[in-house]
């Protein structure tokens, strides 16, 4: 250990001290970095600045407006997230294990970091008053710097101890995910902070008293940690079963269909309907589909093939002006398209038992979604929107990325066509909608948009809101791809065709994979603007994570009075954003390292 | 009975006539080197055979099924036909065994576990099992051509074409993949080689080609190609590069 102070000691010797003019840098920039931080500090603790504002907020952060009664569906959404998470975690644990000195070199970096706060942290701090005079306060007072430091020092040294005495004790990468998590809920549980409380009248009882900080929601949270935990555990258990990795990967594609759903709508379903539209429709055109897969290869079948997708298409295109279910609409329109697909997949025994189970899959899907969409509202929120705070914001981020990372890339797909009016159509998508700033498509979905639509069919502003970023990061997205896309040498599209591989085959296995690794960087930055762009809402009248510190919280009066509060508010904001877009882009890090194993 | 018959094929460039008129025929299990300075079109003739380039003019029949723009012909005719290029191009993205297995299992619709097998064995063929589960970029060049000639075969085709396959190593891995092919060329696979080793020409081929400015110039056995070329120009390429 010894060894390692000298080894360190040197290092910031030869680094930082190596010449005159490095020592006087050294030192000018310190000063400049400690005195940022003390400000800094100082800022955050003095008494004019109430923190109760943002922690007695978190409920209009999350959800805005959302009705409480209907909080069990957000409930639910995150725990289901959650339980996706635990399985996929256990599905594909990973055999990768660290020593047990990793953790406690980030516990010792953890504990340095708390150390440089209570050392650096200005006793006496001033601020302007209301009355205009300057006004000086202690703070932090040397007693309790006294009672903070000595403990942290205690820690600190302790894991520095712990970490360099090459305890050869190791655990698994997976498993420690839960440790991490167990840390966030065991403090909401231990620590307590001062919270606002209202009495009978719905008078503030002061002072307030203290309270655990996440007092009316650390139950649901510690569920969610246990069947997190739970899930991990079935996960495990299932791991060498057979498809349930790939039903996991579906499942994930449709989760996020199911909690928009979920949250939006709380449908009232006519079960008369049910039983004499959606049903039969539903057996009739599955049978179609089964039917349509099992003949394919019976000659009879075979030579009116093209017939019967003739009378398809006229059925689909004649169905939209008859007074048919929209379900039967929509379901035609698919038959359609799966039949024209069907030759193509279903040469081997496998690629039918695929289809069958895909075709059975969407028109579930289809179905449970038509009249679970189609039914009326039940969940009625004061103003405009349904979606507020953070749900919004996470809704536009991960929507937005869901819908417009598929269309990015069928876009440059169909950009780089042989097919000239497939290349014209892509070009011209994309640069329509890139040349059009993303407020101008805000403004187009709030107030334009009602009027391309056809006649009856009306969208929530959310949807209209969701459909125009879709298009709009699709088409960055696109973009981006081209360039993977362009990056690919002559000479793989020759391999795959020289051996044999049809066009598709040739996109899917060999250019588009070898072309997304080539942009991960570029897609990551893409979808962290998508993220933070998505606070732009604001201007056609949502209310956005960023909005509701900025002016919702700045507004309240009565009884709490937080109005003048919005510099912490701002700083909470910030602070939020930093941490998703920052985990994202070291988890993207993550990613681009283990996939450049097979790089030339 | 021949397995590529080619009739006066024609291709050009733009302006620029890359053959002009080229008529040949290869017997089944028969070895044929074809060489030329650089620019003379034989490399554009192979690559013509799998319709990685499309002729223009004449015609030419692979295996009794005619390359036209049917679709369904190319892809018969691509399966029938393994290549091996200059620069390897092997999936980079993917390991070696998967490289292999990649055109079995999806062309094919074999399944994995019979393509992994048949794809170890080739491997063990090649002389490279032990890299089965490296990725292309880890490999050196001698044997990333190798992983590519066993990619080729795993399709079991009818033909190898090798489109200079030692052009882009160093001298020292050249013999390692000369090697390989000459096991190939024992085993009677029928070859065309697109190649400047005339070493290679010598020991192995049935037929030796010389291709100038488009033309076929001279069409012999190896013996009488290198010891009594019948046309001035063979003569004086085989004094610049002998």
């Amino acid at each position: 250990m010894v060894d390692t102070i000298k080894k360190n000691i040197k290092a910031v010797q030869e680094n930082l001290f190596s010449s005159v003019g490095s020592s006087i840098l050294t030192i000018v920039t310190s000063y400049l970095v400690l005195n940022f931080f003390r400000g800094m500090f100082g800022f955050v603790m003095t008494s004019d600045k109430d923190w109760l504002s943002v922690l007695n907020n978190m409920q209009l952060y999350m959800v805005q407006a959302y009705p409480e009664d209907d909080f069990i569906r957000v409930w639910l959404s995150v725990g289901l997230t959650f339980v996706f998470a635990g399985l996929s975690i256990g599905l594909w644990r990973s055999e990768d294990r660290s020593n047990v000195s990793v953790m406690f070199d980030r516990l010792f970096k953890a504990g340095l970091g708390l150390l440089f706060f209570t050392i650096v942290a200005p006793t006496y701090t001033s601020y302007m008053g209301n009355d205009g005079f300057v006004i000086t306060e202690e703070v932090f007072s040397s007693s309790s710097r006294l009672r903070i430091l000595i403990p942290t020092l205690v820690i600190t040294v302790g894991f520095f101890i712990l970490k360099n005495l090459k305890i050869n004790f190791s655990y698994n990468n997976s498993d420690a995910v839960f440790f991490y998590l167990f840390i966030p809920v065991a403090l909401i549980w231990v620590v307590k902070l001062p919270t606002i409380q209202l009495d009978q009248n719905r008078e503030r009882i002061i002072p307030d008293p203290l309270m655990p900080i996440a007092n009316s929601t650390k139950i649901p949270w510690t569920i969610i940690f246990v069947s997190f935990l739970v899930s991990y555990f079935i996960g495990m258990y299932l791991k060498d079963k057979k498809r349930v990795k790939n039903v996991m990967s579906i499942s994930w594609f449709l989760l996020p269909l199911l909690i928009f759903s979920w949250i939006f709508k709380k449908p009232q379903i006519d079960m008369g309907e049910v039983l004499t539209g959606d049903i039969p429709i539903f057996v009739i055109f599955f049978a179609l589909g089964l039917a349509t897969v099992l003949l394919i290869n019976n000659p009879i079948f075979k030579k009116y093939f093209s017939l019967y997708l003739g009378v398809l298409a006229v059925l689909t295109i004649g169905g939209l002006f008859i007074g048919i279910p929209m379900l039967g609409k929509v379901c035609l329109l698919l038959l359609s398209l799966f039949t024209v697909v069907v030759p193509a997949v279903s040469t081997s025994k496998e690629g039918k038992r695929s289809l069958i189970i895909i075709w059975f899959v969407a028109l579930v899907t289809l179905t449970f979604l038509l009249r679970g969409g189609a039914s009326e509202t039940g969940i009625v929120v004061p103003g405009s929107s349904i979606f507020g705070g953070f749900s919004l914001t996470w809704l536009l981020a991960i929507f937005g990325t869901y819908v417009s990372f598929p269309l990015g890339v069928l876009l440059a797909l169909g950009r780089n066509s042989k097919l000239p009016i497939v290349r014209i159509v892509c070009t011209g998508i994309i640069e329509l909608v890139r040349s059009v700033p993303y407020i101008t498509w805000l403004f187009f979905a709030s107030v334009t948009l009602a009027v391309f639509l056809p006649a009856g069919v009306e969208f929530n502003l959310i949807i209209r809101v969701l459909m125009v970023t879709a298009f709009f990061s699709g088409a960055y997205f696109a973009e981006n791809i081209r360039g993977g896309l362009q990056s690919i040498p002559k000479g793989q599209y020759e391999a795959a065709d020289a051996i044999g591989m049809s066009p598709f085959q040739k996109t899917g296995l060999i250019i588009l994979p070898q072309a997304l690794r080539a942009v991960i960087p570029t897609l990551v930055s893409s979808a962290i603007t998508a993220f933070k762009d998505s606070s732009l809402v604001t201007i056609i009248g949502l209310f956005d994570f960023l909005t509701i510190g900025k002016t919702v919280i700045d507004n309240q009066s009565i009884p709490v009075n937080f109005v003048g509060h919005q510099r912490e508010n701002l700083i909470f904001v910030a602070i939020v954003y930093w941490i998703f877009t920052f985990t994202l882009s070291r988890r993207s890090m993550k990613v681009e390292k283990r996939l450049g194993l097979g790089e030339r | 009975m021949s397995i590529i018959q080619a009739k006066d094929v024609k291709k050009w460039f733009g302006d620029f006539q890359a053959l002009k008129g080229i008529s040949m025929e290869v017997a089944e299990g028969e070895v044929l080197v074809i060489c030329g300075p650089s620019g003379s079109g034989k490399s554009t003739f192979i690559r013509c055979i799998n319709r990685l380039e499309q002729h223009q003019e004449g015609q030419i029949v692979v295996d009794g099924t005619e390359l036209t723009n049917d679709l369904k012909n190319i892809e018969t005719i691509r399966s029938e036909v393994g290549m091996v290029f200059q620069s390897f191009n092997l999936f980079p993205h993917i390991t070696v065994l998967q490289n292999v297995t990649l055109a079995p299992i999806w062309v094919r619709k074999k399944s994995r576990s019979e393509s992994e097998e048949k794809a170890m064995e080739l491997l063990e063929r090649m002389g490279i099992p032990e890299q089965a589960n490296k990725y292309p970029g880890q490999l050196s060049g001698g044997q990333q051509q190798r992983v590519a000639i066993a990619r080729a075969l795993a399709m079991e085709p009818k033909i190898m074409l090798f489109d200079e396959p030692t052009s882009a190593l160093d001298p020292e891995m050249i013999k390692e993949v000369l090697d390989a092919m000459k096991v190939l060329a024992e085993d009677g696979m029928t070859m065309i080689v697109v190649t400047h080793e005339m070493g290679f020409a010598k020991e192995v081929a049935d037929r030796v080609m010389l291709f100038d400015d488009g033309q076929m110039v001279e069409e012999n056995t190896p013996e009488l190609f290198f010891d009594k070329p019948k046309h001035e120009r063979t003569k004086l390429f085989l004094s610049q590069i002998l």
